[in-house]
């Protein structure tokens, strides 16, 4: 029994090669030491020689189910290895946004569980390879031969060639790319484990890259479709906005150059001033459509500099003066706000585009608020009235270009104002958002982020302040 | 008599040149009209006018080119008229030594505010004043105080500095790189937030409402000015 017992130990840490030397080996001193005649090679007892003819087949057959065993138990971990490779891989890729990170995730991964250099290439709407633009990843395969890719890509077969495997991959739908990977050394009993692996692997790369394409699709049919509504909005928009003016303006304009003797100086008077305010009027709307299609096409870059909100709040409400005559402005800027890395110009164009809409959905006499407030590396900025604040579930689309309240009101401007607010805040790195104040009254709040401005070598710092 | 100021301007649309004319003829000054900037430096020789208003799109010349030619001429005041797209432009016309901007379009009250404030600075009646005033606003220039209500405030070096240049362009528009190097010098004029910190202090010491001020007035994305009041322009009157 000893003798079995050393063999299945043989057999279970060395395999089945060793455990049939071993139960070889083993023979003779059985022989010599415990059958009949001890201490001789030979052997009496017919009881004997079958007992160790028994032992050395049933040492064998034990070392070879033990070998079998741990291959079934190796192929099984590598499997469960496959199968978390397979599962960290899809969890990776259904978060990369573009062709650049799914290569850089392919390569790593590739070299990962193979610790093989590999690159991935995707294909255009030109049906080519596009090479890639630069290293996705340190790991990445460093030559390629391009021709011979695009050559292999266009046979739809997976292909070796000088070391080198060439994978083409298929979705559904397309071929979607391929993936070459540098050949690694791999023992022969975990080729076919492998190769179901990697195509397992392609399979994956193939529906990621399908999935992006089909969200590219849908994100530019939605644009085309918003763009279309844009285009209607902006033409009932602007038939509206800019015609009343227009019409009011040629009206007194004619009424002006028909009624010349009639007119008393009061009513030439009245017609000029209408004149002036209806020009006013499409003046101020044709600025914002400059500058909202400046904005969009990012023709306006950012003059950033170090700003003190209070000037630009200040300069804001200078402009604003003349609408202003009967409101309260309050304004609650506290000395320890920061400085502020912005566009002045523009930030002042959102405080008056918000001051502006305050005054004009608010009744006359009710009060406006301004307050700032720096906290947590952001400046918070508010612009708060007391009307009847935001439609409920409106508070975000008051937002989007051309929005109105109310269709074909009386209220002049394109709805442009806020969209600006929104398009200049977020070149800001910012968010505005615009909430009803539990008491009454809208409030349009701007977060920015602070930046740590630079410091002041002064000897007046600390002098009589 | 004196004759009333001659005024020069340099704007190549016949509409706007009219109604500018016929404004300014209103109240009482003189205009001579140019369409293009070569025709505008040739009547500075010929007409010797008090003051120009010249208009950033030119069709022959850029306004910064002929803002150059103008101060390399003479040192008369000079009111840029422009258009919203031409911010950038505006200021480097400022530095290059224009006066003061009005972006079209304007109306004609802010035209003579501007021109009224311009010429004054030309009358020298600033130059001269021992105490500037305006609203509750007193400086005694000769004394270096400055008095808010009649109390007095104290204000340092720096902010007198700012505040004494401020006065000598009063109700004019003085850009932020004029004040950084006059103040600190050409190797600060990148450095925007001193301005910042010490206006701030001037506002703080001198206005009711910092936020919403009365005399330290920001023009944003040019520089500051400081308010003239009403009562102060009418007293003086038109030049």
């Amino acid at each position: 029994m000893t003798y079995l017992l050393g063999v299945f130990l043989v057999a279970s840490r060395y395999g089945r090669g060793a455990s049939i030397v071993a139960s070889l080996l083993s023979a003779p001193p059985f022989a010599f030491y415990f059958a009949r005649p001890i201490f001789s090679v030979a052997i009496q007892d017919l009881e004997n020689i079958i007992g160790l003819a028994v032992m050395i087949v049933v040492a064998n057959v034990t070392g070879s189910l033990l070998e079998k065993f741990k291959l079934q138990t190796e192929l099984a971990r590598q499997r469960e290895n496959h199968a978390n490779a397979l599962y960290r891989l899809s969890s990776d890729l259904s978060a990369a946004a573009d062709h650049d990170a799914v290569a850089r995730i392919a390569v790593e991964h590739i070299h990962a569980e193979f610790g093989a250099a590999s690159v991935l290439l995707s294909v255009g709407a030109d049906e080519r390879l596009h090479p890639p633009a630069a290293l996705a990843s340190p790991v990445s395969l460093k030559i390629i031969d391009f021709t011979e890719a695009q050559r292999i890509f266009t046979t739809r077969k997976i292909s070796q060639e000088n070391h080198i495997g060439y994978y083409p991959l298929k979705s559904s739908r397309a071929w979607q790319g391929m993936l070459i990977i540098e050949a690694s050394q791999t023992r022969s009993w975990q080729a076919s484990e492998r190769a179901a692996f990697l195509d397992t692997f392609c399979h994956l790369l193939a529906q990621t890259l399908e999935r992006l394409q089909l969200a590219a699709q849908a994100r530019e049919a939605t644009l085309q479709a918003e763009t279309e509504a844009l285009r209607n909005a902006l033409l009932t928009s602007i038939s509206h906005d800019l015609r009343t003016p227009l019409t009011r303006i040629i009206g007194a304009a004619n009424a002006l150059i028909e009624n010349d003797a009639e007119f008393s100086i009061a009513e030439r008077q009245e017609c000029n001033q209408l004149v002036l305010d209806e020009a006013q009027r499409m003046s101020e709307l044709t600025g914002k459509l400059l500058d909202m299609a400046r904005l969009s096409s990012g023709e306006i870059a950012l003059h950033r500099d170090w700003n003190a909100i209070e000037e630009i709040v200040g300069s804001a409400l200078n402009r604003l003066d003349k609408h202003l005559k009967d409101r309260p402005v309050r304004t609650l800027l506290p000395d320890s706000l920061p400085l502020l890395w912005i566009d002045a110009v523009l930030i002042e164009q959102v405080l008056v585009n918000l001051i502006e809409n305050a005054v004009k959905y608010t009744p006359s006499g009710s009060p406006i608020d301004i307050c700032g407030q720096a906290q947590d590396g952001f400046c918070r900025l508010t612009v708060a009235d007391y009307g009847d604040g935001v439609a409920k579930g409106q508070e975000s689309k008051i937002f989007d270009k051309f929005y109105r309240g109310v269709a074909e009101s009386d209220q002049s401007g394109v709805g442009l104002g806020l969209a600006l607010c929104k398009a200049i805040i977020e070149a800001h790195g910012g968010l505005i958002q615009a909430s009803n104040r539990a008491g009454k009254g809208a409030e349009f709040v701007m977060t920015l982020p602070l930046r740590e401005p630079p410091r002041v070598a002064d000897p007046e710092v600390g002098g009589s302040l | 008599m004196t004759l009333s100021p001659l005024i020069l301007l340099i704007e190549d649309d016949l509409q706007t040149r009219r109604f500018l004319k016929s404004s300014l003829h209103h109240r009482g000054w003189r205009t001579v009209g140019a369409d293009c900037g070569k025709t505008g430096l040739a009547l500075l020789h010929s007409e010797n006018p008090d003051l120009v208003i010249l208009d950033l799109g030119l069709p022959d010349m850029d306004g910064i080119t002929v803002t150059r030619r103008l101060r390399q001429l003479s040192d008369l005041p000079i009111l840029i008229l422009s258009a919203r797209n031409q911010e950038q432009n505006k200021i480097m016309a400022l530095d290059a030594g224009a006066d003061d901007y009005l972006t079209k379009p304007f109306g004609s009250g802010e035209l003579h505010a501007r021109l009224q404030a311009l010429l004054r600075r030309v009358s020298r009646s600033i130059h001269s004043l021992e105490v500037f005033e305006t609203g509750e606003l007193k400086v005694d220039l000769a004394r270096r105080k400055v008095f808010l209500s009649n109390h007095e405030v104290h204000i340092t070096p720096i902010e007198y500095r700012l505040l004494s240049i401020l006065i000598r362009h009063a109700g004019v528009v003085v850009t932020h790189r004029q004040l950084l190097q006059e103040v600190w010098g050409a190797e600060h004029i990148g450095d925007q937030h001193y301005l910042r910190i010490y206006m701030g202090h001037l506002r703080h010491k001198l206005e009711t409402n910092p936020a919403r001020p009365r005399y330290l007035l920001t023009e944003v994305g040019v520089g500051y000015r400081l308010a003239l009041d009403d009562q102060f322009m009418s007293q003086d009157g038109p030049i």
